[in-house]
């Protein structure tokens, strides 16, 4: 999904068409504000904004969507381009910023981008809650032991400074490959990573 | 002692006392020749005195013969000290009376001189002794001298010359004058030789009392000439005073223009002199034993300064005028000082200049800071121009885009619902009817930024292009001359009326001197000259021809007249596009050429004024 804002509605209506007909959904408002009040934490897809608009520019907007750690790209589109804007916008991770008479593929492929940015970081986001879930269903022995596993120590090793037997770890190291369900330690790293569980 | 020999010693002594005198004023002024004359007369006045006072103690007729002989010399000579005293003294007199008198007189002395008895008698026979006062006297007997019309004769002329100043100065008002003097001279004269005549003829027995007679008369012309020298007294007096109020006006006048740093200086046509004062030379850098000449200062005027300065300074000097100028002068270190002057030429009556007074004071500092303000009003009037243009084309490049952006998505679009299976026409006809609002909507955009830097709408009337080309050198005179640049017009005295917009005209000019000028900045300050200059161009146009010895142009001479094409780094390349435009729209016609040796030549027509020139 698209969300076209401009406050001037004869370019919101001719963009929006031409995404529609390009194969993509594309919701319109005519202001940012307008926006804002529809926006919702599950809001997916992607902001294709003017830059220059009365009351809430696009620069303000990309603003108080950072603030509400709110991740969908933003395409910028102006009519007139200026260095410090394009900067600013850039730095706080826009995805393009475009003039409104860029050629079509230009936006096409902006706009493409902007959707799957926004796809990737989604998943990204509902594969590191599960893996969260998962970890939460370790004890706190297990995590321990399992942050020595990720630093590649052996079973003695890890016994000897946790001041246990052998056995004891390896019972411990069954029990997270069972609820984990990772059965190398390739895999259970690859995994602790991603789930932001150590910073190693 | 006698009475006789008191008497006529006194009268001696008077005489040569003021004799004395007058002789010693005549030596301290020798131009004043009356008291010279004067003392003449006096001094003949005392010898007649002693040769009457001699001739009452004679005892032979020979010593009485002699001593009568030297008594007609010493009449001779008061007689004729006298008849030119009236006439340089009094101015007054007839020549021909005058030279007739003492002609007459002298003639007189001459028998008188040649006769035995001299002039008075023909033969003394013997001396006979009266009584006078007491005193016994010698006195001649004889008979007349058969020539003794001759003297009455001499003495009648000398009575009606005296009579003839006294009338002439009664006339002119100095009524005192000929009672005191003439009236004294006449009267006694006709006494002395009445009295004279008498006693010759033995008529009355008197001794010559002609000595008394000159002493009032004497006394009469000396009393005239102390009254002279008391009045040249008191001038002095007069004078005196007022030189020392005049030297205190001066000093005052000086301590006022000193502290005005006001320097005063006076230039005399007649003398080719010039004068000025301690706080001048102070400014002008000239010492203060420094002879100045006009020339030498010409000299010291900044080139671009002196035609002006000349033009103003003949104007004031042909008509008498008052002369104003504000010019630079050169120091020999090289430095340049801004001075203002301001002087008055009186002039004769037949309009020849005599002299002119003025003042001249040292105004670089107000030059200076008029110069900075100057300055910065150009930086900001150019900032200005920049910013407001940078910031028109942001504005026009942001609406334009708006409906231009919309009709290339709508476009776009139509385009792919066309390549749709079937064709969504329907939808394809609405974006044709916005493409279509869309391009009103440019169009609209367009519109109201022509409107926004068109200023007005042109009003031609008949304008005097060389009138018109003045005043805007006038406009630039300040700034040419900063950037030293020489601006020269050349202006045919028969140029007809052209018809057009006053303003633009001026916009026009003012744009091709302004270019001209920044074409030059490259060029050696000595090397930057413009020339203006107005032609008929056929029966239809004026020509005017802004001409610069810059570079030149090495572009295409149509492409420098296009919109946004500069060769400047802060050109907005407008100008001359603009100006193209506006003399357009008057009927007239703008190009460049470049000139044969250096330098570009911009030239625009204007039409005649039909109405004026049929």
């Amino acid at each position: 999904m698209v969300h076209a804002i401009d406050d001037d509605a004869a370019f919101l209506q001719a963009v929006s068409r031409f995404l529609r007909a390009s194969g993509l959904q594309v919701k319109t408002f005519c202001s940012a504000a307008e926006f804002l009040k529809e926006l919702a934490h599950d809001t997916t897809g992607c902001v294709l904004a003017d830059l220059h608009m009365p009351h809430i520019n696009g620069l303000e907007l990309q603003t108080v969507l950072i603030h509400h750690q709110h991740s969908l790209p933003i395409v910028f589109l102006t009519g007139a381009g200026d260095i410090p804007s394009t900067v600013q916008a850039m730095r706080h991770g826009a995805v393009d910023f475009l003039e409104k008479m860029a050629p079509k593929e230009k936006l096409l492929n902006a706009v493409q981008r902007a959707l799957a940015s926004d796809i990737s970081q989604r998943e990204a986001r509902t594969r590191q809650h599960k893996l969260q879930v998962l970890f939460n269903l370790l004890t706190s022995r297990e995590k321990e032991v399992l942050s020595h596993v990720v630093r590649g120590e052996l079973n003695k090793q890890i016994g000897a400074q946790l001041g246990i037997c052998e056995r004891t770890v390896k019972v411990h190291r069954l029990a997270i490959t069972s609820k984990l369900g990772v059965p190398s330690v390739a895999e259970l790293t690859r995994m602790t990573i991603e789930a932001g569980f150590f910073r190693t | 002692m006698s009475c006789v020999t008191v008497l006529w010693a006194m009268n001696a002594a008077i005489c040569l006392t003021l004799a004395g005198m007058h002789f010693l004023i005549w030596l301290n002024d020798r131009k004043e020749y009356k008291h010279l004359i004067f003392c003449w007369s006096a001094f003949s006045a005392m010898g007649c005195a002693a040769v009457e006072l001699m001739l009452m103690h004679a005892e032979t007729t020979g010593e009485f013969a002699v001593l009568l002989h030297f008594g007609h010399v010493l009449v001779w000579m008061l007689v004729v000290s006298v008849i030119f005293f009236a006439h340089l003294y009094l101015q007054a007199g007839k020549p021909v009376l005058l030279w007739s008198t003492v002609a007459v007189r002298s003639l007189a002395l001459i028998i008188g001189l040649v006769s035995p008895y001299s002039m008075g008698y023909g033969e003394i026979t013997s001396l006979k002794q009266i009584t006078i006062l007491g005193e016994s006297v010698s006195m001649a007997v004889g008979t007349p001298h058969p020539l003794a019309f001759v003297p009455i004769l001499s003495s009648v002329l000398l009575f009606v010359f005296m009579t003839d100043v006294t009338v002439t100065v009664w006339r002119r008002r100095e009524r005192r004058r000929a009672i005191m003097l003439c009236g004294s001279m006449v009267f006694f004269v006709l006494m002395a030789t009445v009295h004279s005549a008498l006693i010759h003829r033995g008529v009355i027995h008197s001794p010559f009392l002609v000595s008394f007679a000159f002493l009032a008369i004497i006394l009469a012309m000396a009393y005239e000439l102390s009254r002279d020298v008391i009045r040249a007294s008191r001038l002095v007096h007069k004078l005196q005073a007022s030189e020392a109020d005049l030297r205190e006006s001066e000093q005052r006048l000086s301590m006022a223009t000193d502290a005005a740093s006001l320097g005063v200086w006076v230039r005399d046509f007649t003398k080719d002199e010039f004068w000025a004062s301690e706080s001048w030379r102070r400014i002008f850098g000239v010492a203060a034993d420094e002879a100045i000449h006009f020339d030498n200062l010409l000299g010291r005027i900044h080139p671009e300064d002196l035609s002006m300065f000349r033009q103003k300074l003949e104007k004031a000097v042909g008509e008498g005028g008052t002369f104003e100028a504000e010019f630079r002068l050169m120091f020999p270190d090289g430095g340049t000082r801004w001075i203002a002057s301001r002087g008055h030429v009186k002039v004769s009556e037949a309009g020849r200049p005599l002299i002119i007074r003025g003042v001249s004071v040292d105004i670089t500092t107000r030059r200076n800071a008029e110069q900075e303000m100057h300055d910065l009003r150009r930086e900001l009037a150019h900032a200005g121009r920049v910013t407001m243009l940078g910031q028109l084309s942001t504005a026009l490049a942001h609406e334009l885009s708006q409906p231009l952006g919309a009709i290339l998505r709508n476009a776009e679009a139509a385009e792919l619902f066309l390549a749709m299976n079937p064709p969504d026409l329907a939808e394809v006809k609405n974006i044709l009817a916005d493409i279509r609002k869309d391009d009103q909507r440019a169009g609209e955009v367009i519109a109201r930024m022509r409107a926004l830097l068109r200023r007005g709408e042109i009003e031609p009337i008949s304008l005097e292009a060389a009138l018109l080309v003045s005043e805007v050198i006038a406009l630039v005179r300040e700034d040419a001359a900063t950037r030293g640049v020489v601006i020269e017009s050349v202006m045919p005295a028969n140029l007809p009326a052209v018809w057009g917009d006053r303003v633009q005209f001026q916009q026009v000019l003012l744009n091709l001197i302004l270019n001209g000028m920044d074409a030059l900045s490259e060029r050696q300050s000595g090397d930057r000259h413009m020339a203006i200059r107005a032609t008929q161009n056929g029966a239809e146009f004026v020509e005017i021809a802004v001409s610069d010895t810059g570079p030149g142009i090495t572009e295409k001479m149509d492409r420098i007249f296009e919109p946004f094409f500069t060769t400047k780094s802060d050109g907005m390349g407008i100008g001359l596009s603009i100006s193209r435009t506006m003399i357009e729209a008057q009927g007239g016609r703008i190009w460049a050429t470049n000139n044969d040796s250096i330098g570009a030549t911009f030239h625009f027509s204007m039409p005649i004024d039909r109405a004026v020139s049929v």
